[in-house]
């Protein structure tokens, strides 16, 4: 009987990748908006600042406009859990899949995010202010129209590994350094971090720190809420943002740091690794916000357009004789 | 599941694949200044893809040719057309029949059918990447979209040159080794049309005090 467990339980892994981005999520997104701060010449909120206002959130009373029902409540909570359940599908900590990590696929894993989205902007549209509505149904929108691209990259994927489980493209990727260069998945990466970009509302789609209502599309779906469910929603918009992030490094550019092992030691330098990789990721995310100005919202389809092109370019180029 | 390209076969798909993408911007472009610079950065990548070419099949007189359309294509042709534009002084912003969401979908569909057309072709040799040649004839179709579906004279010019540019792609992953004077003669070629568009624009701006080309439905001046 040896004397510490020399590997940790697959359902041990599975449960630190959740804990990893319930509780890192709020770190990266600190990182990110003291960087922003920084690169205007600001100094920025502290890092830690995420986690104080979820502690200050979930202190504060709630309250419920009268015209909202328990939808306007429990949105936040389901498109919570969903935020819980994606972590347990894709590769987190991780390069072997782990016991639910075959539940479900890329699709799947995306269909739990939109059923998230949807009940944000459910919750956001049951509390009859006009602004939630107008944010809930332009999140509708645009989710329709970022959907196609969504697809297309997941076709790309699944022509490169011939599944479209995230596990597989992150183990083709490593495998050989021409495979990341190949013309295919350089488009599908590209196409997915545009989607990364319209989804998690930066820049060219959406300022995510303003107070503009107007120009507002996810923002504006939680104008309503208060205490706790505020709080949910903030902290599951940061873990929604980690989730992307973590799907584009460890899926399609840098599946690299990942525990091979169950061992200790693997698990606990890959938690690292991933929150260091994601505010680095998060980095480039700050310049693009600083480089470029927001799109006119009728604008946007034109971006999403551009993003459709690459994407269904990957495809095609795959078609065409193995790019 | 298909095989892995080799590098030289990826290298070339990939300049090939920004060549098709610099050819879509070019398209969406709402600025002719700015299809003009997109029109520079292609012969430079394509300029490149001749360097790269040279040196991992050692054919020296790629160099040259590499040299002369960098500085036939990159500093000479754009700086000709700026100069142009510079002294039309009006119409900056060039004029699309449909919207820019459509027209990347026509030019989307159209070098599909480029793609399948090239597939289905059956040409198959391992020195020859059939990525590339797929993408370049793309190019070529999304460079008649860009002649069509932009009234003005300066993106049809545009659209006449990135189509050489599509073409010389072809000709250097097909056939590298083709004689410097072909593809000197391409280039020549290309001079040639740079002239008469020259005259074109400078004489449609003259009478037309414009560069769109949706004056030009009257028989009679």
């Amino acid at each position: 009987m040896p004397l510490g467990p020399s590997v940790v339980a697959p359902q041990g892994v599975q449960a630190l990748q959740d804990l990893t981005v319930l509780f890192g999520a709020p770190l990266v997104s600190g990182v990110i908006s003291h960087v922003e701060g920084r690169l205007q010449g600001r100094r920025g909120p502290r890092i830690l600042q995420p986690y104080y206002d979820l502690a200050k959130l979930f202190r504060k009373e709630t309250v419920a406009t009268e015209e909202s029902s328990w939808v306007f409540l429990a949105g936040p909570v389901v498109a919570f859990g969903c935020y819980l359940i994606v972590p347990l599908l894709i590769p987190v900590l991780t390069t072997y899949g782990l016991p639910l990590g075959y539940m479900g696929d890329i699709l799947g894993g995306g269909f739990i995010l939109a059923l998230a989205g949807f009940s944000v902007a459910l919750a956001g549209t049951e509390s009859g202010a006009p602004y939630a509505q107008l944010g809930g149904s332009r999140a509708m929108t645009f989710g329709a129209l970022i959907e196609p691209t969504i697809l297309f990259v997941v076709f790309a994927v699944a022509l490169i590994t011939s599944t479209d489980l995230p596990y597989a493209l992150a183990a083709t990727v490593r495998s050989s350094s021409s495979e990341m260069v190949r013309p295919g998945h350089v488009l599908a990466a590209i196409a997915f971090f545009l989607v990364v970009l319209v989804d998690t509302g930066r820049i060219p789609v959406e300022t995510h720190s303003g107070t503009l209502e107007f120009g507002m599309i996810d923002e504006a779906r939680t104008l309503e809420h208060s205490g706790a469910p505020l709080a949910l929603l903030k902290w599951g918009a940061a873990m929604k943002q980690l989730i992307l992030y973590t799907i584009l490094i460890n899926v399609f550019v840098a599946p690299w740091g990942l525990a091979a092992s169950g061992s200790p030691g693997a698990v606990a330098l890959a938690i690292p690794a991933l929150l260091g990789k994601a505010m680095a990721l998060g980095m480039i995310f700050a310049v693009i916000d600083n480089l470029f100005a927001k799109l006119r919202l009728f604008k946007i389809t034109e971006f999403i357009a551009a993003a459709f092109l690459i994407a269904v370019l990957a495809v095609l180029v795959f078609y065409a004789g193995g790019g | 599941m298909h095989a892995v390209p080799s590098t030289y076969a990826g290298v070339a798909d990939v300049v090939a694949v920004l060549v098709l993408l610099t050819e879509f911007a070019m398209l969406r472009a709402p600025l002719l200044r700015s299809q003009v610079k997109l029109y520079a950065f292609q012969s430079l990548v394509v300029s490149g893809l001749a360097v790269y070419v040279a040196a991992s099949r050692h054919i020296n007189e790629l160099y040259a040719l590499a040299l002369l359309s960098f500085v036939l294509k990159v500093v000479l042709v754009p700086g000709l057309v700026l100069r142009l534009l510079r002294e039309a002084d009006v119409d900056l912003a060039g004029s699309s029949v449909l919207g820019v969401a459509s027209m990347i979908l026509i030019a989307l569909g159209v070098s599909a059918f480029g793609f399948f057309t090239v597939g289905s072709l059956q040409v198959h040799s391992i020195a020859l990447p059939t990525t590339a040649l797929a993408i370049a004839a793309a190019v070529v179709l999304v460079a008649f979209v860009l002649i069509i579906l932009r009234a003005d004279v300066v993106s049809q010019a545009i659209g006449f040159f990135s189509l050489e540019n599509g073409v010389s792609v072809a000709s250097l992953v097909v056939a590298a080794g083709l004689p410097l004077v072909v593809e000197v003669a391409f280039l020549f070629d290309l001079l040639v049309a740079v002239v008469v568009f020259g005259v074109i624009m400078r004489v449609h701006h003259g009478r037309t005090k414009s560069l769109s080309t949706e004056e030009l439905d009257r028989l009679k001046g």
